[in-house]
């Protein structure tokens, strides 16, 4: 019995070892990849694909991974950590926020599932990438400004105002290209890659992208006063 | 002598006795400046510099002169002047490490300066601005909301701190957070390398107005590693509803009443200050107005108004302008008119046109026959049908003068820009009765801009030729004119068709008469030009740049440019220890009589160095530093024609800067400075000049509402045999209550020695609401054996 308890009592260390390891190398880097700097309206959160959706607060730290929405005439304004870059989440768009931290560099991928992003990112160290990634196009930037818009159908619509972006598409014939300052790339399903220059409506829609204030409306109703701060149409 | 000496010694025990009790003060004796605010200078930063006036009616303007460590000589540009106060800010370009030397010149209604500190810059140490570096650790702290001046609603405020890219001597955990100096860290929620406080989990934290935020890092032994400080502003939540409009703005209104009382003369002052900016989209809008009960015709205008639209790529602004185009040229000269800036990138056009000087009618003080008529500057023809005689001694007035200027370039300017620029500035002749000598000048030159390897090399020039009209009253010389003077057989031998073509192409840009220079420009008279590199390799910074600027070079546009002068400069600033020790080395030759227009060529050198350092941990920030002097010409003691004009002197200077925040029981913030100065005069006038100066200071913060300063001043010099001593001693203190809507600041200043002076300052401010205040100041100040004044003013100020 006292040789069983010996073995009892060594297993039990070394399950324990053993479960610490690997506790600790399975511990994830819990410094959060980005924030939300603002919420205007509907926004709203989930740690991954399985869990549900939660309601958003100003200051949210977003992890590796973590999923944001916006709702209709809603916007996020979501700051990377590393203080790299800005990104403007428009009404209707959802989006996953990923960051690989090696030491003190961060890659960073924002991967589009639809809607329109608007971006504001500085220029990245040599060893460094920060990359936009659409069912249809991975687009890597390095001190960038612009817009991302992926339609229903997948087709994203790059508009370039300030920078060079690379673009690689991930469908059909797999081309690869760049879009400058004053360019617009649209990336098809086909994988084809149609650059040319911005037009007015292009380049205005860049500078709504960058609208963050909001209106406020107030109504007296019998149930008490109920104020509703909403996103002005920006497509006027 | 032996007394100061014992003092200082005295106050050198009383130091050590205290351990670190160093100062930074700049009182300084004066009869116009009561102090001068200066905002942190920060390398690469603008600061903004705000001089407090004791009375203003003798003022009739206010200079702001200042040295960037190594540069050639003081930029000295107009001060806007608001009642009591002048402001200035130093652009970003001029604040550079690791000190910038400065002082005020205020004009005198009477035609004579003073000069603070007095004596500034050659008999006495001219004021200093410690510049801080930037340092490498900044980057490691990421401070991402709120960004540097950002204005918040109340109930979107919260604070988060990035350490993504610190290096693994800062332990996180450690970081403290203060807000407004309270230390809010235990409040916040630590994430791996990030920090949140959000502000609406604790009511009461922070309220509406400009908030200072501060971070301080420290290692895993918990010594303190880095800190930074940056501000916000919060508003009401219903600031952005009110805003939200497409069209956006804010503004405020100034109103003040002030009595001077000089001796047994009083007098009432009042202005009106409104501002008003918004935007539309993409574009800016602002108008300034500053109406003054010193506005007078027999003056240059106290009143200041302007409006101005501006969006990225264009700015238009109307009313009291500063434009800026190639130094030389013009800069920072006010311009009541227009100004236009256009900046598509990769051309660009910048224009201003308007009046640099108005009017002022002379005063007709005696006539004469011409017979009678003397010979004098202030003897001008008159209109003798009007006066009864053709010539009349008169005190001069002066003609207005307008000024256009306009610089194309190509290129944006961050890695090149190749601009041309041209400047025609004219006195009107017929702006008043009474006037001598109508001037008229023209400028036009080149500038450019290369920078390479991402900024580490920029190479940087500039040139321009001036033309100068010293009389335009009898207007171009005609055909007629031309031919009786030149011409075979006539004085100048010269070829007349030739001369008159000249003329003719000469005249589209300037009156051309026997009063047009430059003579001799062949001989580079009036060509003012310079070029530099800079290099920023190997944490070196060095400048070496070479200047040129002929004896008759002269814009309209520049009062304040040295000429005749050439020679080189050199600065080299190395940075040391993660930026923090510096050392700055400056050499500069220049030499004069480029045109051999004077007896014997001076060489002017100077050489000076200065170490700073700046540990950023718990010890005093110091500077050290030494300046020498060296100016002489050829001219021999011996020589008994000429030795008049000998120059040879040498002026050995000392510097020595202490400051350090210290906690003794409350955050004491402290500083010592000590400079000496010794100049040896061989020339015939012997004016050897000799000064100590030495302050310290002490600011206490007892409390969040209560804060105390102490300062004390002694100066000793003597100047050519003359001895001049004093001591000031300022206590005040600074109370807030009634949740801080109730400020009072008091101190009182008595000076002995050779400048005897008590003086005692009072303000109250009163926040009403939020948006409303009212300001009571109160000023006496008594100079022995010489005058007594007081000041006393009410102010109320309105944001809406």
């Amino acid at each position: 019995m006292k040789s069983n308890n010996a073995w009892l009592k060594s297993f039990a260390i070394v399950l324990i070892l053993f479960i610490s390891i690997a506790a600790v190398n399975n511990i994830k880097d819990e410094t959060p990849v980005a924030l939300i700097k603002k919420i205007v309206k509907d926004v709203s959160y989930r740690p991954d694909d399985q869990s549900d959706w939660e309601l958003a607060k100003t200051g949210k730290p977003l992890a590796d991974g973590e999923e944001i929405r916006t709702g209709y005439r809603s916007l996020a304004l979501v700051l990377f950590t590393d203080g790299s870059g800005l990104l403007r989440v428009r009404e209707n768009s959802i989006l996953h926020i990923y960051g690989d931290k090696e030491g003190e560099k961060i890659d960073k991928n924002t991967f589009i599932r639809r809607g329109k992003v608007g971006f504001d990112v500085a220029k990245q160290s040599e060893d460094e990438s920060f990359k936009f990634t659409t069912p249809t196009v991975v687009a890597s930037i390095r001190g960038t400004e612009g817009v991302i818009d992926v339609a229903d159908d997948s087709t994203t619509t790059v508009i370039c105002q300030i920078g060079l972006i690379a673009l690689n598409s991930v469908l059909g014939n797999q081309s690869s290209g760049s879009v400058g300052g004053g360019s617009t790339a649209i990336i098809r399903k086909d994988g084809s890659i149609e650059v040319r220059q911005s037009t007015e409506e292009e380049n205005n829609e860049v500078d709504k992208s960058k609208q963050s204030e909001t209106r406020k409306l107030k109504l007296n109703t019998n149930e008490g006063k109920i104020e509703i701060e909403y996103l002005p149409d920006t497509k006027k | 002598m032996n007394k100061f000496l014992q003092f200082n010694f005295a106050v050198i025990l009383l130091v050590l006795s205290f351990f670190t009790f160093f100062e930074n003060a700049y009182a300084q004796a004066s009869n116009t400046v009561s102090a001068v605010n200066i905002s942190e200078a920060r390398e690469g930063e603008p600061v903004e510099v705000r001089v407090e006036l004791i009375q203003t009616q003798p003022i009739s303007n206010v200079r702001f002169a200042y040295l960037p460590f190594g540069a050639t000589e003081y930029l000295i540009n107009d001060m806007e002047l608001y009642g009591g106060l002048a402001s200035f800010t130093i652009p970003k370009e001029n604040v550079k490490l690791p000190y910038i030397s400065y002082y005020v010149i205020v004009d005198l209604t009477d035609g004579s300066q003073e000069i603070y500190p007095l004596g500034a810059p050659d008999a006495s140490s001219p004021e200093q601005i410690t510049v801080k570096a930037l340092s490498a650790k900044d980057k490691e702290i990421i401070l991402l909301s709120p960004t540097r001046g950002e204005i918040l609603p109340l109930d979107e405020v919260f604070i988060s701190v990035s350490f993504v890219k610190a290096t693994d001597n800062i332990h996180v955990p450690s970081t403290k957070i203060f807000l407004n100096d309270t230390d809010i860290s235990e409040n916040a929620l630590f994430a791996g390398e990030l920090i949140v406080f959000y502000a609406e989990n604790f009511p009461g934290t922070i309220s509406d107005g400009n908030q200072t935020i501060r971070i301080e890092t420290f290692d895993s032994t918990g010594t303190p590693y880095h800190a930074i400080e940056s501000n916000f502003q919060t508003v009401e939540a219903g600031y952005f509803q009110a805003v939200s409009s497409k069209f956006k703005y804010r503004g405020s209104i100034q109103a003040e009443a002030r009595n001077e009382k000089f001796n047994d003369e009083s007098e009432w002052y009042n202005n009106i200050t409104a501002n008003f900016s918004g935007s539309n989209d993409d574009w800016d809008f602002s108008a300034h107005t500053y109406l003054t009960s010193e506005e007078e015709s027999s003056r240059q205008p106290q009143h200041r108004f302007s409006a101005t639209v501006a969006s990225e790529w264009l700015t238009l602004k109307g009313g009291d302008t500063y434009p800026r185009f190639p130094k030389y040229m013009l800069d920072g000269k006010r311009v009541r008119g227009f100004y236009g800036d256009l900046r598509l990138g990769f051309i660009n056009v910048k224009t201003t046109f308007g009046e640099i000087r108005r009017d002022i009618e002379g005063q007709l003080l005696e006539t004469y026959s011409s017979e009678n008529a003397p010979l004098s500057s202030d003897i001008i023809a008159i209109n003798e049908a009007r006066y009864g005689n053709p010539f009349g001694r008169v005190n001069l007035g002066t003609f207005s003068r307008d000024i256009f200027a306009i610089r194309p370039s190509f290129g944006s300017g961050e890695n090149f820009q190749w601009g041309f620029s041209y400047l025609h500035s004219k006195d009107d002749n017929n702006s008043i009765e009474f006037g001598a000598k109508p001037q008229e000048n023209v400028v036009a030159g080149t500038d450019l801009k290369i920078a390479l390897d991402n900024q580490n090399i920029i190479f940087t020039g500039q040139a321009m030729a001036s033309l100068f009209n010293s009389d335009i009253s009898t207007g171009d010389l005609t055909d007629a004119q031309i031919d009786s003077v030149f011409g075979e057989g006539s004085i100048y031998d010269a070829d007349t068709d030739q001369i008159k073509d000249l003329k003719d192409f000469v005249g589209q840009f300037i009156t051309v008469n026997q009063f047009i220079g430059p003579l001799n420009p062949q001989e580079l008279s009036s060509i003012a030009a310079e070029a530099g590199i800079q290099l920023n390799y190997l944490k070196n910074s060095l400048d070496i740049k070479y200047i040129y600027r002929g004896n008759d070079y002269q814009s309209f546009g520049q009062d304040f440019l040295r000429t005749d002068v050439k020679g080189i400069n050199l600065v080299d600033r190395i940075r040391m220890f993660d930026n923090k020790v510096f050392l700055s080395i400056g050499y500069e030759n220049l030499k004069d009589n480029l045109q051999e227009t004077k007896i014997s060529t001076t060489t002017y050198q100077t050489l000076n160095t200065t170490l700073s350092i700046f540990p950023r941990t718990d010890f005093p920030n110091i500077t050290l530093g030494y300046t020498n002097y060296n100016n002489e010409n050829e001219i021999s003691p011996t020589d008994t024609t000429n030795n008049i004009y000998l120059i040879d002197n040498k002026t050995n200077r000392f510097l020595a800067r202490l400051s350090y925040d210290i906690k003794a029981g409350v955050d004491h913030a402290t500083s010592l400075s000590i400079s000496t100065s010794n100049r040896d005069d061989n020339s015939l006038a012997d004016n050897d000049a000799n000064y100590t100066s030495m302050s310290l200071s002490v600011n206490s913060y007892w409390e969040k509402h209560f804060t105390t300063f102490l300062s004390l001043v002694n100066y000793a010099s003597e100047i050519a045999g003359l001895e001049y001593n004093y001591f000031t001693f300022s206590l005040g203190g600074r109370y807030k209550l009634m949740e801080d809507k109730l400020q009072l600041t008091a101190s009182v200043s008595p000076s002995f020695g050779d400048f005897e002076r008590k003086a005692f300052d009072f303000l109250a401010q009163y926040n009403v609401l939020q948006n409303l205040s009212f300001i009571f100041q109160f000023r006496y100040y008594d100079i022995a054996d010489q005058s007594s004044n007081s000041v006393a003013g009410l102010t109320t100020r309105l944001n809406f």
